[in-house]
């Protein structure tokens, strides 16, 4: 079983040590893609990709959620089929059907969260993919060659002990020295810096030198702009699925990179005309979750819609989990209408007038098998009662049929069970459901991800109806222009930090952006208003 | 089609057909057995199918619940055993009493399954599971294996199963039958009316949407086990006046013919969909497999496996018919949707209703 690490260690030096700059011919591509492109339903997820990566290159891709970086890794490294386009490796065309064809070509990748099996030990993790060799193990020989490997990245790790309980930077490495065992020429590392701390960051930085040294390719995505200039020899922008730029490191910025990310098309979206802002409604202060996010502070007025910005997972959802008493926060303060308030269930959040319409329309929004009708009253059911505590049939359409009008829910009947509307429709039958809990403050968490253009412009209209009624709403997404539309003021978190709060004025996508990704540019916002 | 379509939901053509299914085998067992078509089978199976259809009720509510109660065969031995020793001693004791002693001991078995299940967090297929042998064990060692004999037990007891409250065209109608279209009529619109009953299904449906909005979860999945155990002690009652010979066995297997009810009857298996008047079908559809199958002479051990048999098939096509059902009624929605709507546009000003 030494064969691949060897294998390896010989093969590196076919490569030398070639930098980036070294990489400019174009006979010796390891990976390319020519046109490559994907669509799911009606969106577009990539389009027209030709990209390629060089051996011994650290190629970073950059981009916005939903820019189709997570798709082009995707169908590299066969979890998805592309539409149309090839893909060559060392200059054959290849098709790659499965993750284990991948690896077989030699494709590994790693994630975020290290995809280990905790029981098993150190070493049989590293070699828990090596297949057709014979079918008993051999305890020691696996061992030594875990050893040998762990050795070469220079990380002392047990290879006995079982991998529950090592550390997420142990971990990592875990997964480093499984793709060098598998002799891996492709190394793609997806947001692999993400809950790793400075100095594991560093070591891992060091692993991922050693290993363009030995001539592995490395596909690096991180959000984290400063660890993509530091590791990077080249940085590819991606944006709306396609491929906007491919520069070296050393010819671009970080400020030039974020103008080629954000340059997106307004498209159909106007921006909400402006509407009388009323008194103090909410206000926030100093508010955290222990290791989730802190110190946020704001206020939100009465119609005033205020944009929260951000990436995914930098804790804007979070910030209205706690607000609505799901996940309720930790430290700082919470006062409604001047009232210091504490929210700890979701109930006490209702009664407070605050609601929250989940981003997760399926998981945790609609309970798909029932009517449209029995969706909306559910969380208001006890007001649906008569005097022997049977539900009003007829009130209850009533109200139904209401917002359906209101919101022009389209469907035959609203007895219909959720499941069978579009996703727009569903989006507003959860509206609907939460607009009937009569909220002061309406949290909205991606409330057009996943449904057509139509239907966002509608949901688009509908919330600027509701902030003309007096309601105070949040509005979080993950879409930049429509934040930047149809918000008064953005605010922008980034790793659970409150980073700026722009005005309307001040809100540029490239301002919001260049926040949400941790590079500070002047001028920053006042932090209340 | 498009009548159907307009009318009837593809849950209800599932129930529709159920119907149909058990003509069919009444038609095909009335052709194998001679005599079949007496008011004697007739008793036989409706008797047989009060029983399963108590137990079935309960078990639909804990099975909208996305839970399933194992233990409801053992809560009917223990109840029937218990109340008949009961009877045996203190045969002055009220008849009401006497079903409310097996109404309450039912809940409380329920009630420990409940507790463990929703807060001690320990799935219901397990705790069930457990207790089902726990409350078996327990009555075989309390009882010291002694059987409850007819003849100790008082003469309204015994009489109970030949009452009959009304009989058509020569079919008579038992007391203990309409006992369970009762409980079904009231369980049935009990979970259409009572905002409890929506709320067992919207915790069924989508679990997370349901804490979302603050249901107490805990509280509605404890209930769901104490009216399962309950009905199952009701069941107990009605088997003890049935048999009149209640052995440390009887009871035994009843989980099995409650789950294939309530599978069979449209009953979601992950919970938030099916009636109680679908299990209620089940149960018909069951009873009288297991009479007419005992008839044939078939042995018990077939018979049970016939009914495992008819779980899979039911919840296999479940999956797959019930799909096509809803496949075929969302084209014919999707014929009235894109009519254009009158309000296209968002109603700007529209009051709030």
């Amino acid at each position: 079983m030494t064969e691949p690490a060897l294998a390896r260690t010989k093969g590196a030096e076919q490569f030398g040590s070639s930098s980036a700059a070294a990489s400019g011919q174009s006979g010796d591509r390891i990976l390319e893609t020519r046109s490559i492109s994907k669509h799911f339903d009606a969106t577009q997820a990539l389009q027209d990709i030709s990209f390629s990566l060089y051996p011994g290159e650290v190629h970073a891709l950059l981009g916005e959620n939903g820019a189709g970086k997570s798709t082009l890794i995707k169908i590299i490294t066969g979890v998805l089929q592309p539409d149309g386009g090839e893909i060559l490796l060392a200059g054959t065309p290849v098709v790659i059907r499965s993750a284990a064809e991948a690896q077989r070509l030699g494709i590994a990748a790693i994630y975020q969260e290290p995809l280990l099996f905790p029981d098993l030990s150190v070493a049989e993790n590293i070699f828990v993919s090596h297949q057709g060799r014979g079918q008993v193990v051999g305890w020691r020989q696996m061992s030594q060659d875990a050893e040998a490997i762990l050795a070469q990245l220079g990380v002392a790790i047990d290879v006995r002990s079982p991998a529950r309980g090592l550390t997420l930077a142990a971990q990592q490495s875990v997964e480093i020295a499984k793709a060098i065992s598998l002799n891996v020429r492709v190394l793609i590392m997806d947001e692999p810096t993400a809950s790793l701390s400075a100095h594991e960051v560093a070591q891992l930085f060091g692993l991922v030198r050693d290993l363009r040294g030995q001539g592995v390719s490395i596909l690096f995505v991180s959000h984290r702009i400063e660890e993509v200039f530091e590791i990077a020899d080249k940085v590819t922008v991606f944006r709306d699925g396609r491929l906007i730029s491919t520069r070296l490191r050393s010819e671009t910025s970080p400020q030039r990179s974020i103008s080629d990310m954000v340059g997106r098309e307004m498209g159909l979206l106007k921006p909400r005309p402006r509407a009388a802002i009323g008194e103090l409604l909410l206000s926030v202060r100093g508010l955290g979750r222990e290791s989730v996010f802190e110190e946020v502070t704001f206020d939100l007025h009465r119609g005033e819609v205020l944009g929260f910005g951000g990436l995914i997972g930098a804790g804007r959802t979070d910030i209205g989990l706690a607000l609505f008493g799901i996940e309720p926060a930790t430290s700082g303060t919470i006062a409604l209408d001047g009232k210091e308030i504490t929210v700890r269930s979701p109930r006490e959040g209702m009664d407070l007038g605050i609601a929250y319409v989940s981003e997760d329309r399926r998981q945790l929004g609609l309970s798909l098998p029932m009517s449209i009708t029995a969706n909306i009253t559910l969380p208001m059911l006890h007001k649906y009662l008569d005097r022997f505590g049977l539900i009003r049939r007829g009130l209850e359409t009533e109200t139904a049929e209401a917002y359906r009008k209101r919101l022009s829910i389209r469907t035959s009947s609203v007895d219909l069970a959720v499941a069978k509307l579009s996703g727009g429709n569903q989006q507003k039958v959860m509206l609907s459901k939460w607009l009937n809990t009569k909220p002061s403050v309406l949290i909205l968490d991606e409330p057009t991800r996943g449904i057509d253009v139509g239907a966002k412009a509608e949901v688009h209209a509908i919330i600027a109806e509701l902030a003309a009624t007096g309601i105070g709403i949040i509005l979080i997404s993950s879409d930049l222009p429509e934040v930047l539309a149809m918000s008064d003021r953005v605010l922008v978190m980034r790793e659970g930090r409150q980073m700026a709060i722009f005005s309307r004025e001040e809100a540029t996508q490239e301002r919001v952006m260049t926040a949400a990704m941790g590079q500070v540019s002047a001028p920053i916002g006042e932090v209340a208003a | 089609m498009k009548w159907l379509q307009r009318h009837v939901r593809p849950e209800q053509v599932r129930e529709l057909s159920l119907l149909l299914l058990i003509i069919v085998a009444v038609v095909f067992f009335g052709s194998m057995i001679d005599g079949y078509y007496t008011s004697r089978t007739f008793n036989r199976i409706v008797s047989s199918v009060a029983i399963i259809t108590i137990v079935a009720v309960g078990q639909t509510l804990v099975v909208l619940t996305r839970n399933i109660d194992l233990s409801v065969g053992s809560v009917v031995g223990c109840t029937a055993y218990f109340v008949g020793t009961l009877l045996g001693r203190y045969h002055d004791l009220n008849p009401l009493l006497a079903v409310l002693t097996a109404v309450a001991l039912g809940a409380a078995l329920g009630a420990i399954n409940g507790l463990l299940v929703a807060w001690g967090r320990i799935p219901s297929i397990i705790v069930t599971l457990g207790t089902l042998a726990i409350y078996r064990g327990i009555l075989v060692d309390l009882s010291g294996a002694r059987t409850v004999t007819t003849d100790s037990l008082p003469g309204w007891l015994v009489g109970l199963p030949r009452l009959n409250l009304m009989s058509i065209g020569g079919l008579d109608l038992p007391a203990l039958f309409m006992l369970a279209v009762a409980i079904v009529l009231i369980f049935h619109l009990g979970t259409g009316y009572l905002a409890v009953g929506r709320r067992f299904y919207a915790i069924g449906s989508n679990p997370d949407a349901a804490a979302l909005i603050g249901l107490p979860i805990r509280r509605l999945v404890f209930l769901a086990f104490v009216l399962s155990g309950a009905l199952a002690g009701l069941a107990g009652f009605v088997t003890l006046a049935r048999y009149g010979n209640i052995t440390v066995e009887s009871g035994r297997g009843l989980e099995l013919a409650a789950v294939a009810a309530v599978v069979v009857g449209g009953v979601n298996i992950f919970g938030g969909s099916g009636t109680v008047l679908g299990a209620m079908l089940g149960a018909i559809m069951i009873g009288t497999l297991e009479q007419s199958l005992y008839r044939l002479q078939i042995s018990e051990f077939w018979r049970d496996a016939i009914l495992g048999l008819l779980i899979l098939l039911a919840v296999a096509s479940d999956a797959v018919i019930l799909q096509r059902l809803r496949a075929l009624w969302g084209r014919a929605d999707l014929k009235i949707v894109t009519e254009p709507p009158a309000e296209a546009t968002v109603a700007a000003g529209a009051r709030s209703p």
